[in-house]
Order: structure tokens, then sequence, then C-alpha cells
């Protein structure tokens, strides 16, 4: 249901209130940081993936340190490798060898393995800081129109169902394609991944918002919210003092859920030609690459696709894991 | 309870088996080929005409990757379709149906003779055929013929046509035929029709090469009474051996006989299958699947095969004897920006010449199957051009310590920065970019890459003089097929600074040199063909002197032709396999 | 109810003309405050070496040197009562719906999209069945056999497959199924229903599966936790104590509340991938409305990305609305709020 259209799913089905409920059943002593940390600590999926992530992080970090030990420059030709006149290496799987684990790209010969571990770089970096904007926007979107209701919360609401009624794979497409070279003081790659940070974030916030209007509908009417109004405490202070920190976490876990959706969708922006710019190397770029050349290297579109794969599944075996963490019934 | 994602190890296996069963697939050397049996029974006569035959019958299927550019003789622009227009529509003159250079002849086709002229090539005179009537039996005259010309004028109408009649007519102001106030609609002065079968020509000034012109689709007879205008390529009025059966915009369209054409009036056309079947929009590597298996004739566009069916032809001897290799009137370079610093002096210019690796550049268009290394402007298959290498390299690799010194007479010793723009769509030219950023930093020229989308790239991008310059792109990977193989089509398009919009839309992205314009007006004052095609080729050079442009390859395409066609040859007048001659046997 | 159904069409409406109005402001406006000038965007449409006369004669034609909102105001009158073209020669009247011509190739925008709509229909409807028959099916097998071998295998899978693009896995079952083993059809096949169903449903069918796939994943764990959850519920309970067959007490009392999210999702679902399932139809070069838009935004042809937005929106809120019917139908306290 999120935006790249055929490839999400809803996150609608985690049911928020099953985390409120969670939360309703703390036990005295122990915080529900605590609760938390001990079921996710037995949950040996969820660390397996919560381990892959952090490995992926480092990958993207050490990029350099990587392929300065195991592989060759991302961006450097290896016209050795490649047969001139069929374009592809001639060896085995697109000339996989110790030399080169993932082969060569076709054409230019350029060390496939080495431009994967760089894309994790993009993937992450976008997907997170997009997650990041749309948590904002959408918690406190979320939290002024649950909290004050009202012709407020038609106006968030509506607003929110009309980005839901865009097809905004669509409008990223169109917007990227119009978005000159220069702008807002920044340019080439750094202007292109600040908009597709923005772009991203900005069709994904709904989905927090949504929930998180839900979850505060539920809070406001709540003893100790109705003990703060009474003591006298301000709007401001009700909404960041109490309310939040009761929402933390339920923004967590679909933050979490949401990280894997926008690295596809960043996946899918590239690989419609609309992502980040050549050479630098993305996962979906390489995909929309190999489109022409599948069929004859297959290694050109097997190994992006399997890092894309891995990299999601963690995140969603992480996002799984967490939520049952901190919602004991949904198991 | 927990355990219920220790499946999940499970299914992650089960996706790598899927993907090892992919590799099993992914051979190069697969079978193909297997699709037609008779793949070694074709024969090919002395001029390179492969299965002659005069059988007639059948349907040609043809299919294009993308829409049709336009169906309207006024409205087209690609050779693929000037190419086909000839099988539904008559122009003054064509060019001949036959192989290799012969194909790149002009034949009068709705006139008797190729065009007469008069006042200093200034005036064109043609006497059209009696009898050549339309596909509904109504005489042809040359009343018609002034009217296609007019509406051809027409550019709010008509936004893709070529614009010579515009250019090159003597108009007086007028503009289309559905502003003018004669009463027949005939009110260009510029063009007269003394009687139905004779049609005069009025130029601003002379241009000895006309006959090119009158060979444009623009020249097919249009009856005004049947002009819907922008809508007119719905249904085109034929005057040639078919006529449209059905047409849907888009999607698909076929031909078959008109009843109307009289063999007798059109020496040129043997007319041998009954129809012709055209789809389009249609998905470019299931295009050359299709050719392989049998259910489809010719890939219309004549481009050559995608890279996938390049690799398994030229891995499989029995697919390739199937095949051609066209030779293209058409350039695949970049051209170096002198409004951008450094590159505003020569010696900077030069080093990029110097330093580029051309070899990447060939590689980048599927390396010696998709065409030649070039080392100047005119492509080998023009009349008249010359071969040299003003910046001859070592095995065309570039040349580093040249480059440098190149470099350090331009005061840059140290190398300097630009920008590489490419359209965005395009696989290959994305590929010579990133080839030239690497073989530029050899010698310390460092550059980015700006793709722009393919559609506006020349008329808001490279092509607009203050945009490329604001921006930076010092280095603007094109290409250019020539509009006719002789050095004016080729060239003027591309070498006139005079030419030059600032509104954009230009062809011509970097070469501002007055010698060069003085020599583009001295050619087309040269009646006698030798000393004007010498012309031409000082003009290559000189270009080349202004290291204005870097030279990547001469095209060639990769043409697969399935066993059943016959008459089946390439002409240098299109650079593709020739429509009118083929014929099939399949019923 | 009447009036239920009146105001949430009402909406409907406003929100389609948000949507378009959306469009406009990025196609023309964005780039005006960037700095181009009415004859830049209409330089787009002006073929080879257009003179300045041109360009600006196709402004004119386009209507692009009036106000924003007089080119706005003529788009939806054209909707609503049909507009009139100059052909040239002659003008001619386009009947509402009229979405225009395409500033491209003269096209009318509404007759192309009526006729790439049966492709997405078609990949869509196949797709969808697939789907929701292997997703609820898995789920409710899943939920039953809670810890099982199935339901661990199952979910399993589940997982991988909301994990995975399908601009992946289509190409990875085209290189597999069509072009290893040569058992569907390769990408780019399609063969409209009504010339032969079987080569229909033949070339449909890799598509179908590889898209159902993702979709059923997603719906099979939806189903399980659904199922999980109403089985918990006192009213199962109510129905077993009352001595309900254990079939009985499953598929009327478990699945039918199970299902009622799910229907919700499916309806969004099937409406967003009926206004252009862009990636499957790019992966697979199917001629649908995906594809046609990705087309249409290349060439900035805004006719018709105006149109294939038009439709995308129509889909989505109708689906919205056919879904926000239907509760209202269950649960008569929605119609309150």
């Amino acid at each position: 249901m999120t935006a790249p259209q055929d490839v999400t799913e809803s996150i609608t089905e985690a049911r928020p209130e099953a985390v409120v409920e969670g939360m309703g059943t703390q036990i005295q002593g122990r915080s529900l940081g605590q609760i938390a940390w001990r079921r996710l600590r037995r949950d040996k999926v969820a660390i397996g993936g919560g381990v892959v992530i952090i490995l992926l992080i480092l990958v993207a970090t050490f990029a350099p340190l990587i392929v300065e030990l195991f592989g060759h420059d991302p961006l450097e030709f290896h016209y050795d490798q490649v047969d001139p006149d069929l374009q592809i290496s001639p060896k085995f799987f697109g000339g996989i060898s110790p030399q080169y684990p993932f082969g060569v790209e076709p054409v230019n010969g350029r060390d496939i393995f080495s431009r994967i571990v760089y894309g994790a770089r993009i993937s992450l970096l976008i997907a997170f800081f997009a997650t990041l904007l749309a948590v904002a926007v959408g918690t406190v979107a979320g939290i002024v129109a649950g909290y004050f209701g009202g012709w407020i919360d038609t106006l968030i609401s509506r607003t929110m169902d009309v980005f839901l009624a865009f097809p905004i794979l669509l409008f990223a497409l169109a917007l990227v394609g119009i978005i000159p070279d220069q702008a807002f003081g920044l340019q080439g790659d750094t202007l292109r991944i600040v908009l597709i940070i923005v772009i991203i974030g900005f069709s994904s916030w709904p989905y927090i918002g949504r929930i998180i209007r839900g979850q505060t509908l539920s809070l406001r009417e709540r003893e100790f919210i109705d003990a703060a109004r009474s003591l006298g405490a301000r709007t401001p202070r009700i909404l960041f003092s109490e309310l939040l920190p009761n929402l933390v976490a339920p923004i967590l876990v679909y933050a979490t859920l949401l990280i894997p959706t926008n690295i596809l969708f960043e996946a899918a922006l590239s690989f419609l030609g609309v992502g980040i710019r050549p050479p630098t190397p993305s996962w979906g770029g390489m995909l929309s690459d190999a489109t022409h050349w599948f069929q004859i290297a297959p290694n050109f579109m097997v190994f992006p696709g399997l890092a894309i794969f891995i990299t999601v599944l963690a995140f969603n075996l992480f996002g799984d894991g967490l939520r049952d963490a901190l919602d004991p019934r949904s198991r | 309870m927990r355990s219920r994602r220790k499946v999940v190890v499970g299914a992650l296996g089960a996706v790598t088996a899927l993907v090892l069963a992919a590799c099993g697939g992914g051979n190069v050397a697969s079978s193909g080929g297997s699709g037609n049996g008779s793949g070694g029974g074709t024969t090919t006569d002395a001029n390179g005409v492969h299965n002659p035959s005069t059988q007639k019958g059948g349907i040609i299927r043809m299919a294009n990757s993308g829409d049709w550019d336009s169906l309207d003789p006024a409205d087209t622009y690609y050779a693929y379709a000037w190419n086909f227009v000839r099988l539904y529509g008559r122009s003054l003159v064509m060019f001949k149906a036959a192989p290799g250079g012969q194909g790149a002849t002009l034949v009068p086709d709705l006139a008797q003779a190729l065009g007469v002229p008069s006042d200093n090539a200034k005036t064109w005179t043609y006497k059209l055929r009696t009898g050549v009537k339309f596909e509904d039996g109504t005489p042809v005259t040359s009343k018609d013929v002034k009217y296609a010309v007019e509406r051809s004028l027409d550019k709010t109408t008509y936004p893709n046509g070529p614009t010579y009649f515009n250019d090159s007519l003597d108009l007086q102001g007028y503009t289309s035929p559905y502003q003018d106030e004669s009463p027949d609609k005939l009110g260009l002065k510029a063009i007269d029709t003394p009687d139905d079968q004779t049609i005069v020509f009025h130029l601003k000034s002379p241009f000895s090469g006309f006959d090119y012109f009158a060979q444009l689709p623009s020249t097919i007879p249009v009856p005004a009474a049947k002009d819907t205008g922008s809508k007119y390529k719905e249904h085109v009025v034929s005057t040639g051996p078919y006529m449209f059966d059905t047409n849907e915009l888009g999607k698909s369209f076929t031909l078959k006989r008109n009843p109307n054409w009289d063999p007798a009036t059109d020496p040129n056309r043997t007319a041998l299958p009954d129809g012709y079947s055209v789809q389009l929009n249609v998905n470019a590597d299931d295009i050359d699947n299709r050719l392989e298996s049998g259910d489809l004739d010719v890939s219309v566009e004549g481009t050559g095969v995608q890279p996938a069916a390049q690799g398994k032809i030229l891995a499989d001897a029995a697919l390739k004897a199937n095949t051609d290799s066209a030779v293209v009137a058409r350039l695949w370079y970049t051209a170096i920006n002198g409004d951008v610093a450094p590159l505003d002096n020569v010696n900077c210019r030069k080093a990029i010449e110097l330093a580029a690796d051309k070899t990447g550049y060939q590689r980048a268009y599927g390396g010696a199957t998709g065409g030649d290394i070039a080392t100047n402007l005119l492509p080998p298959v023009i009349p008249g051009s010359q071969k040299f290498d003003t910046y001859a390299t070592p095995n065309n690799a570039g040349d580093v310590d040249k480059a440098k010194q190149a470099l350090a007479a331009c005061g840059q010793p140290n190398g300097f920065k630009t920008s590489i723009s490419y359209r965005a769509e395009r696989p290959k030219e994305k590929a010579v970019a990133e080839s030239l950023q690497q073989s530029l930093a050899r010698a310390g020229i460092q550059t980015d890459l700006k793709p722009f989308p393919s559609n506006d790239y020349f008329k808001l991008y490279a092509g607009k003089p203050d945009f490329a310059k604001s921006n930076g792109l010092g280095l603007m990977v094109t290409g250019w097929g020539a509009d006719w193989p002789d050095g004016y089509g080729f060239l003027a398009q591309i070498v006139d600074s005079r030419a030059i919009r600032a509104t954009g839309g230009n062809t011509n992205l970097s070469v501002k040199d007055p010698a060069v314009d003085a020599d583009i007006d001295k050619a087309l004052q040269i009646v006698d063909t030798p000393t004007r095609e010498a012309v031409w080729v000082d003009i290559d050079k000189k270009v080349m002197d202004d290291a204005f442009a870097l030279p990547g390859i001469w095209a060639k395409g990769l043409l697969y032709r399935p066993p059943n066609l016959t008459n089946v040859f390439i002409t240098d007048g299109f650079q593709m396999y020739d429509y009118l001659a083929m014929g099939t046997t399949r019923k | 109810m009447l009036v239920y159904i009146v105001r949430r069409l009402l909406a409907a409406v406003i929100l389609l003309l948000i949507v378009t109005a959306a469009t406009f402001v990025i196609f023309f406006v964005l780039p005006r405050l960037g700095g181009a000038t009415v004859d830049d965007l209409a330089s787009r449409y002006v073929g080879k070496s257009g003179s300045q006369a041109d360009i600006h004669a196709i402004a004119i034609k386009l209507g692009f040197t009036d106000p924003i909102w007089v080119q706005y105001g003529r788009f939806v009158a054209g909707i609503f009562v049909g507009a009139d073209y100059s052909t040239g020669p002659t003008i001619v009247h386009c009947n509402a719906p009229c979405l225009g011509y395409s500033f491209i190739n003269q096209n009318p925008v509404l007759p192309d999209l009526l006729d790439r709509l049966p492709v997405t229909l078609s990949l869509a409807a196949g797709a969808a069945v697939l789907w929701l028959i292997g997703g609820v099916l898995t789920g409710v097998l899943s939920a039953l056999r809670r810890g099982s071998v199935f339901d661990r295998t199952a979910m399993g899978i589940a997982l991988a497959g909301v994990s995975l693009p399908i601009f992946f896995t289509g190409l990875l079952s085209l290189s597999i199924f069509s072009y290893a083993l040569g058992i569907t059809a390769p990408g780019g096949s399609y063969t409209p229903f009504e010339v032969n169903p079987f080569l229909w449903a033949y070339d449909l069918l890799l598509p179908w599966i590889t898209l159902a796939f993702l979709y059923a994943a997603g719906y099979a764990r939806l189903t399980r936790a659904g199922m999980l959850d109403t089985m918990g519920e006192d009213f199962i309970r109510t129905a077993r104590a009352k001595g309900l067959p254990e079939r009985t007490v499953i598929v009327k009392h478990g699945l039918r509340s199970a299902l009622t999210p799910i229907l919700t999702i499916f309806g969004l679902d099937l409406g967003l991938l009926l206004g252009g399932a862009i990636l499957t139809e790019s992966t697979f070069s199917l001629p649908g409305i995906g594809k046609y838009s990705v087309d249409a935004i290349v060439n900035n042809d805004l006719p018709k990305v105006l149109g294939v937005v038009l439709l995308g929106s129509i889909f989505i809120v109708l689906a919205n609305l056919v879904v926000d019917l239907l509760y209202a139908v269950i649960d008569p306290r929605v119609r309150l709020g």
C-alpha cells in the first residue's frame, strides 16, 4: 500500500492497538524497555536480523576499506575481463572468481562486488533519513490531529487522504525528472540524495500519521492525561511530555518497519531511472541496467537483487521481533 | 513459538536455490538458433541481394519498439519511416530500391525525370507522370503536390517534419494553407503549377542539391478535400502500391494492395507481398526473440538487435549467417563546447581529443559490431568522404603524454574540471560518458556526469547554448545521422554556426568557426560533384583542427533477416534493409 | 445512508480536483518558478529545428500563454462538457469526458487510455484472484496449525515474499522460466482476451504468479494474525460452547470477522494496482497503463500524465469509497462519524 504500489504490503497489519495494549500490561519494577529487551533477546531470528542490519551498517560505513581489501575501485573499468564482441565476461557466470567475487559488469567490466558494497551506502542513507523525516512529520501531524480533534483533525486527516490517493510513484518520477542540477545551494549527487529523501519521506508520513493519530485518540482519554490537564499543564507540555513518551514504542516499531519499505521505494526510483546519478552505484540502478543484459549476464541482475532482498528481509525480521517484544499478544 | 522464524533461514535457502537455477540458464553459448531450420539455406546474388525472387504474395510482418513517429508524410522525420512511406506514397523523386551505393541514387518517381534547374539553380521544374491516381481513382495533379508541400510548412500542425522547405522556399510570409485566403488554398507564390503535370519551385538562394528536397515525403501528393490536418495520419490517401487497411494509432496498422496503383506508371516498385502488418510499441528484446523464432519478419526501425540478442547471435554461427551488418551514415560523437572555460582554449580541446580512449567509445556501442572507431566527422559510407586522423593515438586508446603536453600548452598542466552531459534514457550514451570519465581522468581531466531527459536534450539542455554554458557542459555526448547520404545532408546541421539558435533545439552543439560557415556557402554554389565533395572534406578537416568534436564511432547495425524473406538487401539510401523490394515465401 | 454516500462522493470529487491541480502545478508552475518561460515549455513540443516563431505559435496553440487557472479550468471543462480542438484545417469537438489531445502526437488521450486499460485490468484481476485465494488459504491453514512445520515454512516464505521487489523477482523468474526453461512466455508478450483466451492466460501467467506471490505473502501474514486474534475472542468460545461443529466455528465465525480487514486492504491494493502497475509492467514490458504513464512522463506529455493520474486516483478513491460503504453497511456507527 505504500508508495511503490505493487511491491509493498500494508503496514496496517501490525495492529497498533495491540502495541498500546501491550504497554498497558506493565509490571511494576521493570520498565517497558527492560521487558522488551528480555523478550527480544530470546527471539533468535529477530536478533539474526539485527545482526545483519549491524553488519550492513558496518559494510556501508567501511565500504572503502572493504573494497580496498577484497575488491577493486567501484568506478574502475576492467576491459580485460570483458569480451569486446559479446560485451560480457566470457567466463562462468559473469566472471565470478576470487578476484571478482560477484563477477563483472557487462561492457566496462566494473567489479560488481565493490559496487554492491558502495550501493549499501546509498540505500541505507536514503532509507534511514527518509524514515526519520516521515516519522517526524507523521508523529507531529498524528499527535496534533488526535489530540485536538475537530476541524484540525479533519484538515490533517483529509490531507493524509489526499497523499494516500496520489499515485505517489508517478509523482516521484515527474518531480525528480524536472529538478534542476543546482538548487537550494546544493548540487549534483548531494542534491539528488536530499530530494529523494524528501520525496520518499513526504510520501510515507501519512502511514505513521494515521497510526499515531489512532494511538493519541485512545491515550487522550486516559487518566494520566486528565490528571495532567487538571493540574493545569499547558497543551505543549501534555503533548510532548505526557503523550509522546507513551508513543515511543509504536513509533519505534513502525519506523523499523518503514525502513524496508523505503529501501524498496528508493530501489524502485533508481530502477525507473530517477534515482542517484551514474557512475555512483545503487542497487536499483544496477538492476535497471541489468534489464538489458540479464538474458546473457544473469549475475548482473542476481547480486543487486539479493542485496536488496537480504537487507529488506533483515529489517522486516527485526521489526517483527521488535513488535512482538513490545506486544506479546501478537505472537 | 519463536522457532517459527527459524524457517526463514530455510526460505532464504529456497530463494538461493532459485537463483542458482537461473545461473544454469545464463550460459552465453546457449543453443539458440534451433528456431529456424533453414538458416543456411539462403542464397545471395553478386550485388548482395539475399534470396532474389519475383514470387508474389504473403504478408510481411513488422514490429516497432516505439510508436511510429507519424504516418503523415508531412510530419515524419525518421529514416525507417521515409523508407517505409514509399510503400503508400509517391514523392517527386525517390531513393532507388537497389542494394548498396546504388540505393543512395535518386530516381524520378512521381516526376518523369529529375529536376531541371534554371536561374542559376534557384528555380527547379518537375514534370509529373500521367496516369498516376489516388487510391480512390482520382488522378494526381501537380496541385496536389503543391498542396502537400504547403501544408508541410505549417509547423504548429506538423511539428515533427523537416523544415527544408520552410528554410529554402521564397515564402514571402506564407505560413499555412489553413491560413490561406485564396479559395483553392494554393496561395503560395514560391510554387507554380502552370498545368496539371508541371510544378515549379522558386528558392531564396541557389541550391544545387534540390532533388534531395524533392525526395522528402512532404512532396507526396495530398488531396486537399481529404486533408484532415493532424488527423490525416489516421487515414493517409495512398498513391503507392499499398493503402491502409486498418490503422489503430499507437498499436498497429496493416496495408493492403491499392487497386488504383498502376505498375505501368511506376518503374521503381515490384510490390511483391500482398500486404504488410506493423505492430507498434513492442518490447525491443521481444522483437529480437520473435525474429529468431520466425514469428516476425522485420524489426522496422532497422537500427540493429539489442545487446542480449547480439551476444546470442555472435556466439552462434547459424544465427550469424542470417545477419547483415549495415554501415550507417551516422556518427556517434561528443561535442566539445568552446563556450565553457577552459575549453575556449583550443589546446584544452585538443587535450580531450588526445586523452580519450576511443576503444571505450566503441565498446559502449557494442564493440566492432556496433561500429568502427571514427577519426573524423564524415562517415565513410557518404560519397566523397575521406578518412583522416588529426589526433592519432596508439590503438585509438588515447595518449596521456601528448594530452598532458596539450594541457600544458593550454595553461592547465594539472588538468581541469568539466561536465559530461548525455541522454538519460540511452544506456549506450551513459556507457560512453562513464568511459570518457575514466579515460580523461588519466590526463588529470576530472568530469562529472549529467544525464538529461532524452526528449528535451536538444530543446532545453545541451542544444540550448546559454543552458549548456551556464551549466558548464564542456562535453556533450550526442550523435548525428545524415538526412540523406551526401556532405550537405550530413554536415550542414552540425557544423554551420549560423544555424545555432538561442532558443534551443540545435543539433550543432559546439562548432563555431566562420571559416567553416564560409566553406559551406562555397559548397552550395558548386555544381560539379567531385569539387563540391572536396570542399565538404575540407570542412571536416577544419572542424577537427578546431577540436570542436570528439568523433566516437561510425555506426553499424546488426540486422537479422529471417530466411523466409526474399530480395533482402541493405540500401545506402537509408542504411537499413530496403522495404520496397522485399518479398516473403511464407504464405 | 444516502446523505452519507452523497457526502463521500462529494469529498471524492474534491479529492480528484486537488490531485489533478497538483499535477498541473508540478508540470506548469514549478518549472515557471524555476525561471522557464512559456516558450521554453512549448519548445518541447516543437520538432527538430523549430524557429522562434514556430515555438511561439505552438505555445499559443497549446494554450500556454493563458493564465494557469484558465488552463486548468479548460482541462476540467473538457471533462464535463467536452472541448474543441484545431486539427489544422478544421475544428473537431472532443465529447465529454474529454481528456484532451497529446502534446506530442496529437492523439486523443481517453481512447489511448481505454485501449491500455484491458492489459492492466487483466494483470491486476488475474493476480488478485491468485493472491487472494493463495494468501488467505495459507493464512488460515497456518493459523489453524500454528507452530507446525507448514506454518513455519509458509510464514518463512511469506516473510521472504514481502521483502522482494517485483523488478527483481520478475527478472529472475523471466530468466528461469521464460529464457532458461522456456515454459512461460517471454517478456513483452500480451494477447488480448478476445483474440485468444488461452494465449492470453499463457502470456500473463508469469506476471500473475510473480505479482501474486508478493501480495499473497502479505495477505497470508495478515490472515494468520487476524485468525489467531479472532479465534481467541469470547464469541468463538461461546460458539464452541454452544457445541457448534469446529468447521462451522472456523468458517462462519472465525474467518468472517478475520476477513473484514483483509477486504479493506484488498480494495485499496486493487485500486492502486489498477491505476497502473508501473513496476510490474516495466519489468515484464506489458503495454498497460503503468508503462503508458512512464512514457508520458518521460515525454513530458502533460495531457497523458493528467489522464493517467486522474484514472489512477479515480480507482483509489472508488476503492476507498466501496470499502467505506461496505463498512457503513456492516457497522452503522461509522455513518455517524
